[in-house]
């Protein structure tokens, strides 16, 4: 089965510089957690087919991206992904999410798959609006927060992990799939899998190269939000005083 | 301008009516749309599964048809039907919006980003689309007067549900508790979960737990799970005993009036994050408070 994993080069919201706005630009970039999960059940069920990356670029500015995102792009292929595609177009950054599934739907046209795999949100914006805009992009059937999955003749089986109940779906290949955290424990690439990683081909494509144009870009400003606490640490005394001085200040908000 | 509102409640009807104009409502079934006669002045319903994101986002995609902003709730549906129909009608979708108004032609929406660091300031063309958290804004729709029609789809669903099984719950209900003992990988083993389940009870609480404590060692339910991926939760106490505080369980606790934590490693993140921190070993200072507290209780 040949599989496309979306893979999103997201901001490391561990390191964000801050200033008076989130400074986007100088913020790192690290593979989104949950896109290795895809990764993972790429690998599983590609079988003899191929399975292959797809990052669009979002964040600038273009030309360090680059690099970054080819780093995040060998984890995969280290992984066992057998190539991947970057999108990276200074149209694109910044571009809105409709852009974004566009140009994603442009990929997996071109390269051609019986399934798109992807997270169920990403780390730094975490809405997961991605997968099902790639399927209606696509035209194909969408199971969104899928715990488990099986193939079964040219069907898949999967367990949606919703608010209050599971849900076992069944629906026709091709389909997109978007995967939680609980699905599969990851794998660490060993060494030798990683030096092989680096003869695997990442390939490089831009709106021209796919044939498509994107819509203005959205305007956003991000602006960091300070934590209004007290930060008031009891640290002196034995257990017994500490739970006395806590209970007191407890007491004296009103909330015991 | 017109709104269209998607798995209707109370709370997304009142702020579609902050909006002003036009309340559209789109149901599933007649007991729905019975429940929302005079909150709503157009209501359709349509004869889809409304357990389909795929049914209901093609059932939508026709009522959205000359409409300014569409509003979901910020349930797994509710975001997966969103992203559907935004790609469809060719719009932008704002999930987990914490502010919307429609001004110039354009919606403006605050949401948090960045594992909740940040808070994002968009402002989309209209028709856009946008989810709302659940209990995030109170007030009632004005009555109105309400016409229902049906919506006839002859279109047959690719995905078929084969089963449906509830989840293991309990009487919890972290989204509305007052006061949460909150219980990290701090602890042990799953036994001494009970002095916290024994400190929430001298404080008519409820336990709430990291990720870790429920998807990975599944020592309590997910109704008890607090975070990004989990429950958001507003209590006027959050005491975090044996959790580090990392960004995606603060995430959900951001609403709490006070928060209180319990860690015997001084630089754990928690502590930037609690107005009162105690370094101590829970285990010594658990069972010591639930003493204190249920003599205070007494009292
Ligand atoms: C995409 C994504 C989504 C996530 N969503 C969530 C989410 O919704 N909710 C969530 O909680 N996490 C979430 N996480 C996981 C999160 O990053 C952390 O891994 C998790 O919150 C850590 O849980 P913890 O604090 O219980 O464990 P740890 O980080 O292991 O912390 C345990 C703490 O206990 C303290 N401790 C140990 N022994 C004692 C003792 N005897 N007395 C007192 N203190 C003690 C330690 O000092 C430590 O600080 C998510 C991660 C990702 C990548």
């Amino acid at each position: 089965m040949k599989i496309a994993v979306l893979i999103k080069t997201a901001l490391d919201t561990s390191q964000l510089r801050v200033r008076d706005t989130v400074v986007v630009e100088e913020t790192p970039l690290k593979i989104s957690d949950i896109d290795r999960n895809a990764v993972e059940e790429a690998v599983k069920l590609k079988g003899q087919d191929k399975a292959y990356g797809v990052t669009v670029l979002k964040w600038g500015p273009l030309q360090r991206r680059i690099q970054e995102a080819e780093n995040v792009l060998r984890e995969a292929l280290a992984m066992g992904l057998d190539e991947a595609y970057l999108v990276a177009d200074e149209k694109l950054i910044n571009a809105s999410h409709a852009a974004t599934a566009k140009a994603i739907a442009a990929v997996v046209k071109k390269v051609g798959a019986d399934l798109v795999l992807a997270g169920e949100a990403t780390v730094d914006n975490y809405t997961g609006q991605i997968p099902p805009r790639v399927a209606a992009e696509l035209g194909w059937p969408v199971v969104t927060y899928v715990r488990e999955l099986k193939v079964e003749g040219g069907k898949l089986v999967a367990r949606r992990d919703l608010e209050d109940h599971v849900e076992v779906v069944e629906v026709p290949l091709p389909a997109v799939v978007s995967v939680t955290r609980e699905i599969n424990q990851p794998r660490i690439p060993t060494l030798l899998a990683i030096r092989a990683a680096m003869k695997k081909p990442i390939n490089k494509l831009t709106l021209a190269d796919l044939g498509i144009s994107v819509e203005p870009k959205v305007s956003a400003a991000y602006k960091p939000l300070l934590m209004q606490r007290k930060k008031v640490v009891i640290k002196d005394g034995t257990p017994e005083e500490k739970a006395e001085k806590l209970i007191q200040y407890l007491k004296q908000e009103g909330v015991i | 301008m017109k709104t269209l509102v998607v798995y209707p409640s109370k709370e997304l009807l009142y702020v579609a009516s902050t909006l002003g104009g036009e309340v559209v409502a789109l149901v599933f079934n007649e007991g729905e749309a019975e429940a929302i006669k005079g909150k709503a002045h157009r209501v359709v319903v349509a004869n889809v599964d409304a357990r389909l994101p795929d049914a209901v986002a093609e059932a939508a995609a026709k009522v959205a048809q000359g409409v300014d902003v569409v509003l979901l709730p910020s349930t797994k549906n509710g975001k997966t039907v969103g992203g559907l129909l935004a790609q469809r009608i060719g719009a932008e979708l704002i999930v987990d919006a914490t502010s919307l108004r429609v001004e110039g032609g354009a919606l403006k929406a605050e949401r948090y980003v960045f594992g909740n660091k940040a808070v994002a300031t968009v402002e989309v063309p209209l028709p856009a689309v946008a989810t709302v958290p659940p209990g995030r804004f109170q007030g009632e729709p004005p009555a109105v007067q309400t016409s229902v029609e049906k919506l006839q789809l002859d279109t047959a669903p690719k995905t078929r549900i084969v089963s449906v099984e509830e989840k293991a719950r309990g009487a919890v209900k972290l989204e509305e508790a007052e006061i949460i003992v909150s219980v990290g990988r701090g602890f042990k083993k799953k036994e001494d979960l009970q002095m916290a389940f024994e400190l929430a009870k001298v404080l008519g609480g409820q336990v709430g737990c990291s990720r870790p404590i429920a998807a990975d060692l599944k020592w309590l339910p997910e109704e008890h799970w607090v975070g990004l991926s989990g429950k958001k939760v507003k209590p006027k106490l959050y005491l975090a005993v044996g959790i580090s505080g990392q960004p995606q369980h603060i995430a959900g606790i951001l609403e709490s009036r006070i928060i209180a934590a319990i860690n015997n490693d001084p630089s754990a993140p928690i502590f930037q994050n609690a107005d009162y921190g105690v370094v101590e070993d829970l285990y010594k200072i658990v069972p010591i408070l639930i003493n204190k507290i249920s003599k205070l209780k007494g009292q």
